[in-house]
């Protein structure tokens, strides 16, 4: 297929993705710091956004553009705000006109599922969503389950499919480990300051949150029922490969994709892409949490996080640079 | 004009409002966010609740309605609010107590002192409807019988707290306290900000870490552990799904387990597979026909014996009702005397025996003063509120004592406490009750900081139960360092 073509389908599959990350961050941040015992020593509400800001990395635009952090602001920003790449609206709009160039590839009903949510975003503005946020965020959250439902029901098993899923997974997986790199970075903060009311360490809700942002609470508990240990979320977010959330499930959905579309057979990669993919993906399948967390989650993530971008790097170098 | 236009207390302890009308501190700035906002408002935040409830399931099926209407459960949008003082006393009370009636439930079960003491009476003991005389000397994991209670605590008055009944077969409601918050947080995020209210969410974490220490030492690495159902009919069914799914665990009926050679296996697709620990929400009647009710289809055969052996553990354990009998609740305060040799923080409510002929007299005597009770049964049902019952109502009723006195308590009316609650357009007192949930495993009681209150939702009415028209409200307890009346920002 065209390289351009390719390069719109993955990218439109990056951005459904995100804007949806962007979703599930605002609602559970906003409604889990609502109760006492998840917010920081200090208790500010100015302090419940700075890690939010963090993981999108985007603290510096933020500062430039508004004055102080309230709840207006941020809303504002993460939500509406065009001059935002990540805003929801920026996001979504970026998927939609991404579709637009290759609506033939797409099937009809998928143009029609992201367009109409766009005419919908556009109805709304921050005074509305913020009288009940949840409402808001979980529209959003719906617009993007709906258009993968109907990307799945409706699309060839083809190479344009392809695109669409690398785009899904790679965000996806780069999403999680983002996640919870910072909400990590938070708690070993909050361990710090003096413990709570309640008989059960501050920690715990703060975990809690990290999982249920990601749909992963009830899972876990599937899988893991020795109670919340960091060491056990990491494995389940990070090394699990059967979470759809989780790096591990995410690069391998890539490496997949990205051995159909070069045609290879699994253990003979042909492509730097597949190559990094898959040298990725095996490091994950094998390491342990425990061994992780030995050496610091933070370099680990951040590992992830470069050779996530070398993925991204290596598929537009071999494939959609046109 | 305010939603709270008009709002009279009656004489009744409030728990928003002092008699002079003015809020209570710790719930001045809920009441200031409340009271200026639209009706309209307020409407659209209920109206939301409600198709959470109805989009979650969580409803119930409206009796004689062919084509199956579900209404959601009944929740009152207006949090009940305990200060961190308050609540330090209510957890010292219920830690007290639950430790007491365990004590005395291994004493039942074993060498029986305290009747020998005579400080229960005996016949009462031993007659009571719940009494497992087929579970004398077995030994529960730890000497744990109650690893689950939740108490009904109410306020007259003067507001001060009693126990009203402490629930310790299987009290259910715990997942209307989980939720209840959860939705509270969605459709009514503001009435939060700055009020340093304690998560519960931890609650499922903490009873699923208990659950699996009950295990079998040799199992105790990485156990089975499932939640026992009487299926989908039963009232408290989604309860159970709720439960089962946030502690990540299956959920059973009886006829997925079988019981071979003092082991409990489930039924699965790859074959039998051992179960260690079961949260049961099945009756004691209804848990083993082998051993119970022979016709019993919800059981399993051969459990009781499996539980006896100790290959198996069982939440809450088999005989627990003997300790929260209408009759023996009378004792609890010498209870707690004779297993503890202190004092009982909580008070109970003075309490009438039909089976002490004074006191039989007594309640014959005053029934247009008196609540009277069946010993025997829960939900509300079988009860007489004798002040604003008919005389021939009473009249009917005394002959059902007479017939079988040792059936019946009775109780003088407590004008328990009121809440603001939201009626059609403005907010009116109803009466209120609360019921935390106590939680007892190997390492100790925890009390998850929150409750059900629950909200007699007809005007007047005294009777919170959900069988009977009750509703229930988020319960927010706030943290040690609360500042009251700090100014708002949302």
């Amino acid at each position: 297929m065209l390289s351009r073509h390719a390069d719109s389908c993955f990218w439109i599959g990056r951005y459904v993705e995100r804007t949806e990350a962007a979703a599930r961050m605002m609602d559970v941040h906003y409604h889990s710091a609502l109760e006492t015992t998840r917010q920081s020593a200090a208790g500010t509400l100015s302090r419940r956004w700075s890690s939010l800001l963090a993981i999108s990395g985007s603290a510096q635009l933020y500062t430039q553009r508004y004055e102080s952090e309230n709840d207006r602001d941020i809303f504002q920003f993460f939500l509406f705000d065009l001059e935002h790449p990540s805003s929801i609206l920026a996001t979504w709009q970026k998927a939609r006109e991404n579709a637009r160039a290759v609506r033939e590839q797409l099937s009809s009903e998928m143009w029609e599922s992201l367009n109409t949510f766009y005419l919908n975003l556009k109805e709304w503005d921050v005074d509305r969503v913020i009288a009940m946020p949840h409402v808001f965020l979980c529209m959003v959250k719906d617009a993007s389950h709906l258009f993968q439902g109907i990307l799945n029901r409706t699309m060839l098993m083809g190479e344009a499919r392809d695109w669409l899923d690398t785009g899904r997974f790679l965000e996806r997986a780069e999403q999680t480990g983002r996640l919870l790199d910072v909400k990590f970075h938070d708690l070993l903060d909050n361990q710090e300051a003096p413990a709570p009311a309640g008989n059960m360490p501050l920690d715990l809700h703060g975990w809690i949150a990290v999982l249920k942002s990601v749909s992963a609470f009830e899972m876990y508990h599937k899988t893991h029922q020795e109670g919340i240990l960091p060491e056990h979320v990491v494995d389940f977010l990070v090394l699990n490969p059967r979470f759809p959330a989780s790096v591990r499930h995410g690069i391998g959905r890539v490496e997949g994709c990205l051995h159909r579309i070069a045609g290879h057979a699994e253990d003979s990669p042909g492509s730097e892409p597949e190559r990094l993919a898959g040298h990725l993906r095996a490091d994950l399948t094998y390491m342990k949490a425990a061994e992780i967390l030995q050496t610091g989650l933070h370099p680990f993530l951040d590992s992830v996080q470069i050779r996530c971008n070398q993925i991204g790097d290596a598929i537009r170098a071999a494939y959609l640079s046109y | 004009m305010s939603l709270f236009h008009n709002y009279q207390t009656e004489g009744f302890y409030d728990e928003m409002f002092l008699p002079n009308g003015s809020p209570r501190p710790h719930y001045k700035q809920l009441y200031e966010r409340l009271a200026n906002m639209p009706l309209e408002e307020y409407r659209r935040r209920c109206q939301l609740a409600d198709l959470t409830l109805v989009n979650q399931g969580i409803t119930f099926l409206v009796y004689g309605d062919e084509r199956g209407t579900e209404k959601p459960w009944p929740f009152d949008l207006i949090p009940r609010i305990i200060p961190a003082n308050e609540w330090n006393y209510i957890e010292r009370g219920l830690t007290q107590r639950l430790t007491a009636l365990n004590l005395f439930t291994h004493d039942i079960y074993h060498e029986q002192h305290i009747l020998r003491d005579k400080a229960v009476p005996a016949d009462l003991v031993l007659g009571a409807a719940h009494f497992r005389h087929e579970f004398m000397g077995a030994d529960p994991p730890g000497g744990i019988y109650v690893h689950i209670c939740g108490s009904d605590l109410i306020r007259d008055r003067q507001g001060s707290y009693y126990v009203l009944e402490d629930n310790l077969r299987t009290p259910s409601g715990v997942s209307y306290m989980l939720e209840n918050r959860i939705i509270l947080t969605r459709v009514f995020p503001h009435l939060f900000n700055n009020l340093n209210i304690q998560s519960v969410d931890h609650y499922t974490t903490r009873l699923m870490q208990n659950l699996r220490a009950l295990a079998p030492e040799h199992r105790r690495e990485s156990p089975v552990v499932v939640l026992l159902t009487p299926g989908v009919y039963n009232s408290a069914y989604y309860e159970h799904t709720f439960l089962a799914q946030q502690l990540g665990i299956e959920l059973v009926e009886g006829r997925d387990l079988f019981v071979d050679d003092c082991v409990v296996y489930m039924k699965t697709t790859h074959g039998p597979q051992r179960v260690d620990v079961i949260y049961r929400r099945v009756d004691d009647d209804y848990l083993d026909p082998l051993m119970f009710r022979p016709d019993s289809l919800l059981g399993v055969p051969g459990l009781v014996n499996a539980y006896r052996s100790g290959s198996v553990a069982l939440a809450n354990s088999i005989g627990t009702g003997v300790a929260d009998d209408k009759a023996v609740y009378a004792y609890t305060e010498n209870i707690v005397r004779y297993y503890l040799g202190e004092e009982p923080v909580l008070p109970i409510v003075e309490t009438y025996l039909g089976s002490n002929e004074k006191h039989l007299q007594h309640i014959l005597a005053n029934l247009d003063k008196l609540v009277v009770k069946s010993a025997n049964e829960s939900g509300g049902y079988g009860m007489l509120m004798g002040p604003s019952a008919t005389p021939q109502e009473r009249a009917l009723f005394a002959e059902k004592i007479k017939a079988s006195p040792r059936s019946y308590i009775a109780q003088p009316l407590i004008d328990i406490s009121r809440a603001p609650a939201f009626t059609e357009d403005h907010f009116e007192g109803r009466h209120i009750d609360l019921r935390p949930y106590i939680l007892y495993g190997s390492d100790g009681i925890t009390i998850v900081p929150g409750s059900l209150t629950r909200v007699a939702m007809r005007k007047g009415s005294y009777v919170v139960n959900s069988s009977q028209g009750g509703g229930s409200k988020d319960t927010w307890v706030l943290a040690e360092d609360t500042q009251m009346g700090v100014q708002t920002q949302c």
